[in-house]
């Protein structure tokens, strides 16, 4: 089987299709967009990849673009390298936190300290940094993006983090969760923060000329049995920024997709009272089910995903076509669906069963 | 306040996170020379209360976090009255997350609910070779292993680790868990238990070794 003969016929740009689908507008099939381990890519060119992850993702028909990322830190541009060894390397990163990466291989990196520790310290060194931190972000390279973007005529995004994430990326899991209940105030505040910055830097591409299709927000609030915190303290603390988020995008006539892994089940009608357009990427372990979510949401909140990265690992193509078809019926009754995996979509699939869920995704995400 | 309101307060402090008036009661406990096993089951009822709350989503992390926080300064106030008087852990649990795999909430979770129960917890942190986990085991005698692995890709890892541990004969009962493990997956790759949360790891626990 050929790369060529794998790509799919299109009668809509990836843009009007993806514009159709938040519409709930008829469109000639889903949308579709994917995310790959390293290792996963490195596996698939020893089983006859001829090309990476974009070559993956043109084969695949991907329809979205994207022209930025936006993840501003309080001390940018001062990682340190602290120590180097065989497997891993030690870096003081920009936002603070001591962390330590596999120097061969993708995979969540471990966090092995957090300076900013105390609400004293944000105050009088991390507060500060951040607001006088310069631009984060390259307006004319985003710009040019934009426009590589239209070319092909994809749908655009700008990428940013969200509020949870970048408190959490700062001051770390634990001493968040803390805070979030001895110091709300404190988190509060870091979470408005950092919202503006993000904010902040996202204008600065609209100033450029720039005006992509929306905005997309990564963060992860949950994990696979519940959110971190519970809705009422989500619903104090942090909703308040991802409703700044969402109303600047649609101010700038975006719409706005959130990523986060987990069981975000609890807090589904806290993201529709915020406004979000879209959920991605749905994890199916976390007991996040598009057969269940489509007809109680799907009409208000667009679905996008959650096509079991277990089951594309098991390599069983017919549990892999029966994931697919069931999940696909339900999302596609509402107009309002998009493919991608629950998550990225690790080393354990093969590049054949890859390429058979390109013909899956093909055959069954027909709207004839 | 009598002995048991003392000790009731003193669960619900721990239960609720509250770290200063657990402190004040269990001080409050040890001075009226309350007995040291009844001090020790009101801190590990207030751990409990807050598992089964986190387990029912009555309860998340930051309620968990504190409740810990709130046993971990209780239990060093009534350690030494636990040495006097020659109580001792209940098991040795050691734990870790696999090799290859840096995650460690979900791991540190579980180590405090374990501390909670008045388990002696050795913390082998992330990435964990095998050969680490047998040799910790055998050197602390551990009555039970705590496997973690939060990515798909380490699951193979989980699998080799739980044959290596079987291979070298340890007694020790192993227990499974993390985001990608199902109770399925712990009994295809031979562990005696799997736990969903750091909550239904204790009773999980409880279930392998009843008459501990």
């Amino acid at each position: 089987m050929s790369n060529a003969t794998l790509t799919c016929e299109a009668t809509l740009t990836g843009r009007q299709r993806v514009q159709r689908m938040f519409a709930r507008q008829d469109h000639d099939r889903v949308p579709r967009h994917d995310t790959f381990w390293g290792e996963t890519i490195e596996r698939w060119q020893g089983e006859g990849l001829n090309g990476d992850a974009r070559h993956v993702l043109e084969m695949l028909g991907s329809d979205f673009h994207q022209i930025a990322w936006c993840w501003p830190a309080p001390l940018a541009g001062r990682d340190q390298v602290i120590e180097v060894d065989a497997q891993t390397r030690i870096v003081r990163d920009g936002h603070g936190k001591l962390v330590r990466y596999w120097r061969d291989r993708s995979g969540t990196p471990e966090h092995l300290g957090f300076d900013c520790d105390s609400r004293e310290k944000w105050q009088r060194i991390y507060k500060p940094a951040l607001l006088d931190s310069g631009l984060q972000i390259n307006p004319p390279a985003a710009r040019r993006a934009e426009r590589l973007g239209r070319e092909k005529g994809k749908w655009c995004y700008m990428a940013c983090v969200e509020p949870f994430e970048q408190t959490r990326a700062m001051m770390g899991d634990e001493l968040t969760a803390i805070a979030m209940a001895e110091d709300p105030e404190w988190v509060a505040d870091v979470a408005e923060a950092f919202t503006s910055e993000v904010m902040r830097n996202l204008d600065a591409v609209i100033a450029e000329g720039a005006w992509p299709d929306g905005l997309w927000c990564y963060g992860d609030m949950a994990y696979n049995h519940a959110t971190f915190c519970s809705p009422k303290m989500y619903r104090e603390l942090i909703w308040p920024q991802h409703r700044r988020l969402v109303q600047w995008a649609h101010a700038h006539d975006m719409k706005f997709i959130y990523h986060t892994d987990g069981n975000i089940n609890a807090v589904i009608d806290l993201y529709l009272e915020a406004g979000f357009d879209c959920l991605q990427p749905l994890e199916a372990k976390a007991d996040v089910d598009v057969r269940k979510l489509a007809p109680r949401y799907g009409d208000r909140l667009a679905l996008f995903g959650n096509i079991d990265v277990m089951v594309m690992g098991s390599n069983d193509l017919e549990a892999l076509e029966a994931e697919i078809a069931g999940k696909f019926q339900a999302g596609m009754a509402t107009r309002g669906y998009a493919y991608h995996s629950d998550h990225s979509v690790p080393p354990t699939v093969s590049w054949a069963t890859y390429q058979r869920l390109i013909e899956l995704v093909d055959a069954y995400g027909r709207y004839d | 306040m009598r002995g048991t309101d003392t000790l009731d307060a003193l669960t619900a402090a721990i239960e609720h996170g509250r770290r200063d008036e657990a402190v004040a009661l269990m001080r409050a406990a040890v001075a009226a020379g309350e007995p040291p096993r009844k001090m020790l089951d009101a801190l590990a009822a207030g751990m409990a209360d807050v598992g089964r709350r986190f387990s029912n989503e009555q309860a998340f992390i930051p309620e968990v976090l504190t409740a810990a926080r709130a046993m971990k300064r209780s239990m060093a106030v009534l350690e030494p009255v636990l040495v006097d008087a020659g109580i001792r852990p209940e098991f040795t649990a050691v734990i870790g997350t696999v090799q290859g795999d840096l995650h460690d909430i979900g791991k540190n979770l579980v180590a405090m609910m374990w501390k909670g129960s008045n388990y002696a917890v050795v913390d082998l942190g992330t990435n964990v070779s095998p050969e680490t986990f047998i040799e910790a085991a055998g050197d602390y005698g551990a009555d039970v292993i705590g496997l973690s692995s939060l990515m798909t890709t380490t699951l193979p890892a989980m699998q080799r680790t739980v044959r290596a541990l079987r291979c070298a004969g340890l007694k020790a009962r192993i227990i499974v868990g993390g985001a990608p493990v199902t109770s399925s997956f712990a009994r295809r790759i031979g562990a005696d238990g799997y736990a969903k949360d750091a909550a239904a790891v204790v009773r999980e626990t409880r279930r392998l070794m009843p008459a501990g």
